[in-house]
């Protein structure tokens, strides 16, 4: 009961004014970049860091976590009414949305999608207010060896479950582990790989990191292959809501809440994995699997539901356990460590008020979503039409303009470029850049919790396995390892009926 | 394809090669000789994962395993990759830096914006006018808004734009 009551005064804290209208500007900007190509909510959060320095941190997380749910929202109107393939979470949701946009049904698909997403962003949201306090209880006795062992966890369901090929997943999370190694060595004092150049010796900063990756990786990347010709956006027609609507997509939405949010949590390979589950589980239980291919309306509210309650589900392990499984995730936890506090268990003892009031927000944020995904959802096709130059030279401007602001000094922008061109060459060659983010936020972390268990043990390194909850979380890394060879064999599967 | 190739194994061999160099620099980090694990033996660890999955790389693309290049809205995949945008792009960026020491930070802004939207194909001629009144927005807001002070370069002493 005691969080209902925390919960309750979180309201009244979001529902301040001031706070209203920082969620409202994160929910939009958030829509908008899901919405336009090119520009993730990763990428918007790092650029945004150096700016909401001079706001309080309550303030700039509701800003943050209204980028985060924002983007998942508005990812999904891109892949119904673009005609070409969207980010990785939302792929599933362009083959039937599609189609429904093209069949003159658009405006049924973004109506499943936007009330899904609200569904399940709601039901996930209130998931996590009840689970969040308890696990926070639970991993307040865990000891450096659990971390290191959680770590491990995270380190490999990011780099080898998603994407295509886990060599070159590992591989990025290497890269981003070489990264975070930059600088100075907080226990020893010891500089380490800054070939005696000062700019290196603080490190390098994330946010240059991740707006380098990101940002300048993307739009070189797009650049070197740019579509170009008219923006063929497909218009929306047909009727919103029928009553036929309301019966082939609420089960749906509830299927997809369940499969996404576990999803999110374990992290068993994150929003992408659980829009496929979703979408094999729709097509096996429909009574119309013919339509499946041809705009089965089933098939874009289960993904979209799994993907905004996986959303969701990531923040449980973010805000209990200071563990990133996303690189969005690992952008915001950068958020909260430049404003001193480290997401965590002690979160909701010593920075009760504020976490409150951030997941109270996401509650009002997922309101305002529905509201400007659905009735202002024309606002949004506007957006799509922006021309691509423009859009792309943006972006390089802000993202040039945000690695500048975090030191004022011109070097960082020489380590924007060279990270940059880095992340250019890794999309070209399928390395996924999320790992290297990863590896980059909790590297430092996980060096610090193995150097302090082996300290404790007197460098005797069974003490990282023999922890009860340790050994409980790499025996749960195996089974998740076999499982995740079953889902990559069934989703070929998948992708090879569509 | 074979330029492909090519890349990817080059590719492969810089993380290798980085994962070389962060194990043979790991060993000039000093390091006190006594029980406690210092600050080398996580590099080490990170220098043998690169290593590894470098030559991991190398192994896939020599078996005929190419890494997938990423998909997006506006990449079209039938197309070659144009060298020449890219370079004109890191160029524009190169400009921007120089030029924020010389002019300040509008101009290069300015630079910045202009080339790399006449670079992936805008108008001239309405690209200027927007980079410019971007550039100056943004000043502004930073001077006066934000109240961090972005170089204000030739600009200097000029009201609102200098923070």
């Amino acid at each position: 009961m005691d969080s209902i009551t925390a919960l309750l005064e979180g309201f009244a804290t979001a529902a301040q004014p001031a706070y209203l209208l920082y969620a409202l500007l994160g929910v939009t900007l958030g829509t908008a970049v899901g919405v336009l190509p090119g520009i993730g909510p990763a990428m918007t959060v790092a650029l945004l860091l150096p700016l909401t320095y001079s706001l309080d941190p309550t303030a700039a997380l509701i800003i943050f976590a209204g980028i985060y749910y924002g983007g998942m929202y508005g990812g999904s109107t891109t892949s119904i009414l673009l005609n070409t393939p969207g980010e990785s979470a939302s792929i599933v949701t362009a083959l039937e949305g599609n189609k429904m946009a093209r069949a003159g049904r658009g405006a049924a698909a973004l109506a499943t999608a936007a009330i899904g997403s609200f569904v399940a962003g709601t039901i996930a949201t209130v998931l996590l207010t009840l689970l969040a306090p308890t696990i926070a209880d639970i991993a307040v006795a865990l000891g450096p060896a659990d971390y290191v062992a959680l770590m491990v966890v995270a380190f490999t369901t990011v780099a080898a479950l998603l994407g295509s090929s886990p060599v070159r997943g590992l591989a990025s999370l290497g890269l981003g582990l070489f990264i975070g190694l930059i600088g100075t060595d907080t226990l020893s004092g010891q500089q380490r790989f800054t070939l005696g150049v000062s700019t290196l010796a603080d490190g390098i900063d994330v946010v240059v990191v991740a707006v380098g990756v990101f940002a300048v990786g993307e739009a070189l990347y797009v650049a070197s292959r740019l579509r170009h010709g008219p923006i063929e956006v497909i218009p929306v027609g047909g009727k919103w809501m029928t009553r036929s609507f309301w019966a082939r997509s609420w089960k749906p939405w509830l299927r997809g809440t369940l499969i996404g949010f576990p999803i999110g949590t374990v992290p068993a390979g994150g929003a992408d994995v659980s829009t496929f589950l979703s979408y094999a589980a729709e097509k096996r239980l429909s009574k119309r699997p013919d339509e499946f291919g041809h705009g089965a309306i089933e098939g874009v509210a289960g993904p979209e539901a799994a993907n905004n309650a996986a959303a969701a589900g990531v923040l449980v392990p973010l805000l209990t356990l200071g563990l990133p499984t996303s690189a969005t995730a690992a952008v915001i936890v950068a958020a909260f460590q430049s404003y001193g506090i480290q997401p965590g268990p002690l979160l909701f003892t010593n920075n009760s008020a504020m976490v409150w009031a951030l997941i109270a927000s996401l509650y009002i944020g997922n309101v305002m979503l529905l509201v400007l995904n659905l009735p202002l959802v024309k606002m949004w096709v506007k957006v799509l039409q922006i021309p691509r130059p423009y859009l792309y030279a943006g972006i390089l401007l802000f993202a040039a303009l945000g690695t500048y602001a975090v030191n004022f000094v011109v070097d960082d922008l020489i380590v924007l470029l060279v990270i940059g061109v880095a992340g250019f060459f890794m999309r070209r060659h399928g390395y996924p850049v999320a790992p290297l983010v990863v590896g980059l936020i909790l590297g430092p972390m996980a060096e610090e919790q193995i150097r302090r268990t082996l300290q404790i043990s007197e460098g005797s390194l069974g003490a990282l396995v023999t922890s009860p909850f340790a050994a409980v979380a790499y025996s749960v890394l195996v089974v998740l390892l076999a499982v995740a060879i079953v889902v990559r064999l069934r989703r070929k599967k998948v992708e090879s009926l569509v | 394809m074979i330029a492909e190739k090519v890349e990817e194994y080059a590719f492969g061999g810089l993380v290798a090669a980085i994962g070389v160099f962060t194990l043979v620099d790991a060993t000039t980090i000093a390091a006190r000789a006594d029980n406690a694990v210092g600050p080398r033996a996580f590099p080490y660890a990170v220098g043998a994962l690169l290593l590894a999955t470098g030559v991991a790389a190398i192994v896939a693309t020599a078996r005929g395993k190419l890494g997938q290049a990423e998909e997006g809205e506006d990449v079209d995949a039938g197309v070659r990759t144009d060298w020449v945008t890219v370079g004109k792009l890191v160029a524009v960026l190169v400009a921007h830096l120089v030029l924020m020491g010389l002019v300040g930070w509008p101009v290069a802004a300015a630079v910045l914006f202009f080339g790399a939207a006449w670079t992936l194909g805008a108008v001239w001629w309405r690209a200027l006018p927007v980079a410019v009144v971007l550039a100056l927005v943004v000043q502004v807001v930073f001077a006066w808004g934000l109240g961090l002070s972005l170089p204000a370069g030739i600009f200097e002493g000029v009201p609102f734009l200098d923070g």
